[in-house]
């Protein structure tokens, strides 16, 4: 007995170790935005009883939001300190409450207080499984962006991205943190490209299961698919508009790949482009007017933008000989893309005129694949900068940076949309 | 005169035949109708059995010739591939070697008219997925007008684009990349 103890807790330890070496790896780079510092205080959980959370402590949970969201700077505290927080001038902090409940739930109390006069700025509870915690966390601290910013946070939104699994890619699903991933093709060939529909229920995705590159859309909770626009042999690059759930894509037709648009309920569509090049790529304008896409027409691909019934042409991109992807940002103010240089593939952002352009990754093997959070402050995207390719989310200015995959190989992310509920709130706030 | 009279009674006996089905048609059940035709049909190889065995014994005999033919034509297509008649970077031209074996390649299929073959377009992994299904489209397109250039039909050849996911051979290297920017050809008998 008193042998194996010393045992034990070694074993505890490596687990310990385990534990610490198998989260996230943050990079906080310079930031040209003004973050708000905040207070974290460890949630109180019940005496006597320790609870089994599946992966974090609500707190920490709620740590991993505030700082992937772009907007805050972490003051974490063991236990509520006036002078430590106010000398970090954080003018709120965030705490809360578990309580063993009925049926093998918990209740969680969330609390946003402002540090100097303990006024209770907002006050939300729960009551869940310890399966379902990270969720109430994750929209308790998009309720607190909401109060702080009058902005709405992604906290509560999904990833969808390529894993390979035993050596074939297949689709994923996943909380916005890499948490809770879940498994959606479970094919024998390639599945790539994935994207959101519009009412985030569904993935359209590029399946090899016909040897050639062609179109899915299949729902994420029942997993039925059909394959869309089947008059066209290979099609790929999808891009869902914002607005009307329409799906803009590249086909090859006649040897050269040209961009159509096409309604994947009736499946009917209609060319955009008519170059002797070829063009692909395509994505939307927030509000669906334009199209941004790839064209080689200048010998190499560059990124030219049009209005979404493919009139008035326009290149946007001069620097470099290989300008890709390109996705405007939901806040319509820049571009993102991925452009090659020597042989690297980096990330960039430029102001919708192609001005203003802002190197986001360097020295740091590939990155690609950008894509925007659904409120335009971040970029998640996919690098082999730790030697083999993971998902990264970073703040639109390129600092931050935040692995939230480990093991395997992940790329290309993409974002869900907000739920249908925020989008015709923020749709009447604007108007 | 005898051939006038000889295509006026040929014109009778044809009306009073259309006449006779004319008036007769509407007696006659529609399924049944079906079903005259089709004996005629199954009739015809019992009736030269001793043809047909012929016949199939002839088709075994073409079958094995076209499948030497395709085997002969596959190895000059995997020779292609080994030739090292890669295309360059982030191009699509074809390469003078690549040229000279598409020219055998043709002629085999200028004998062969059985033959149609899928063209599989690669590029290596640097760059973005969509483009480079994009090139991978090219290159299969290229070597495609060069077949059809030389004579054969378009609708022989299929082209297909894998982009950067079949790489040949795993890696960052330069060797890789070379060795992954190809075209693949796989050769099907109608």
């Amino acid at each position: 007995m008193n042998k194996s103890l010393p045992l034990v807790f070694f074993l505890s330890m490596a687990i310990q170790v385990f534990a610490s070496i198998d989260t996230i790896a943050v990079d906080v780079g310079i930031s040209v935005f003004k973050t708000m510092p905040i207070g974290v205080v460890p949630f109180t959980e019940p005496s006597g009883t320790s609870l089994d959370w599946p992966d974090e402590k609500p707190h920490e949970v709620a740590e991993r939001d505030l700082n992937l969201s772009g907007r805050f700077e972490i003051i974490s505290v063991p236990k509520f300190d006036l002078v430590k927080l106010s000398r970090a001038r954080a003018k709120f902090y965030v705490t809360g409450k578990i309580e063993k409940a009925l049926n093998n739930k918990i209740k969680m109390d969330f609390f946003l207080y402002a540090t100097q006069s303990k006024d209770l700025i907002l006050g939300e509870s729960y009551t869940v499984s310890l399966m379902d915690s990270r969720k109430a966390v994750h929209e308790f601290i998009d309720k607190v962006i909401y109060q702080l910013w009058g902005a709405h946070g992604v906290a509560s939104t999904k990833l969808a991205w390529v894993s390979k699994i035993d050596g074939v890619k297949q689709i994923v699903v996943a909380d916005y943190d890499g948490f809770h991933r879940r498994q959606l093709t479970f094919d024998s060939t390639i599945s790539m490209m994935p994207v959101w529909s519009h009412d985030n229920e569904r993935i359209i995705f590029v399946s090899f299961r016909n040897n050639k590159p062609q179109l899915y859309i299949k729902d994420v909770a029942t997993g039925t698919q059909k394959r869309l626009f089947k008059k066209f042999e290979q099609t790929f690059s999808p891009a869902v508009n914002p607005k009307t759930g329409e799906i803009l894509f590249s086909a090859i037709s006649g040897g050269k790949t040209d961009l159509y648009v096409g309604d994947p309920e009736t499946q009917q569509s209609r060319r955009l482009s008519f170059l002797k090049s070829s063009q692909t790529s395509p994505s939307w304008s927030p509000n669906s007017s334009e199209i941004i896409f790839t064209s080689d027409r200048g010998g190499s691909p560059q990124i030219y933008v049009m209005n979404s019934d493919g009139t008035d042409m326009r290149r946007m991109t001069f620097m470099g000989r290989y300008n890709e992807r390109a996705s405007w940002a939901p806040t319509g103010d820049r571009i993102v893309y991925t452009s090659m240089d020597d042989g690297k593939m980096n990330i960039y952002t430029c102001a919708i005129d192609g001005s203003d352009i802002v190197q986001l990754t360097s020295n740091s093997g590939n990155n690609e694949r950008p894509s925007w959070s659904p409120d335009g402050m971040l970029i998640a995207f996919s690098s082999n900068r730790s030697g083999s390719n993971q998902i990264y989310i970073m703040r639109r200015d390129g600092s931050n940076v935040t692995r939230i995959t480990q093991g395997g190989d992940n790329t290309a992310p993409t974002w869900s949309w907000y739920p249908i509920e925020n989008q015709t709130k923020q749709k009447e706030g604007k108007e | 005169m005898k051939s006038i009279y000889a295509l006026l009674i040929a014109g009778c006996v044809v009306i009073g035949l259309t006449a006779c089905s004319k008036k007769k048609e509407p007696v006659v059940d529609p399924v049944v109708k079906d079903t005259p035709a089709k004996a005629v049909t199954s009739e015809k190889p019992a009736q030269t059995k001793e043809d047909s065995l012929a016949s199939l014994e002839k088709e075994r005999l073409e079958a094995e010739r076209l499948e030497a033919a395709r085997k002969k034509l596959q190895e000059m297509m995997d020779r292609l591939m080994s030739e090292d008649v890669y295309l360059d970077f982030d191009r699509s031209e074809l390469t003078e070697e690549a040229k000279t074996l598409l020219t055998q390649v043709g002629e085999v299929l200028n004998q062969e008219p059985r033959f149609t073959i899928t063209v599989e377009g690669h590029t290596d992994a640097r760059g973005t997925e969509d483009y480079n299904l994009t090139l991978g489209s090219a290159r299969s397109t290229k070597v495609k007008e060069f077949l059809s250039a030389y004579g054969i039909a378009a609708e022989r050849m299929e082209t297909i684009s894998y982009g950067e996911e079949k790489p040949k051979q795993a890696g960052e290297s330069e060797d890789a990349f070379a060795k992954n920017r190809r075209a693949n050809f796989r050769v099907n008998v109608k």
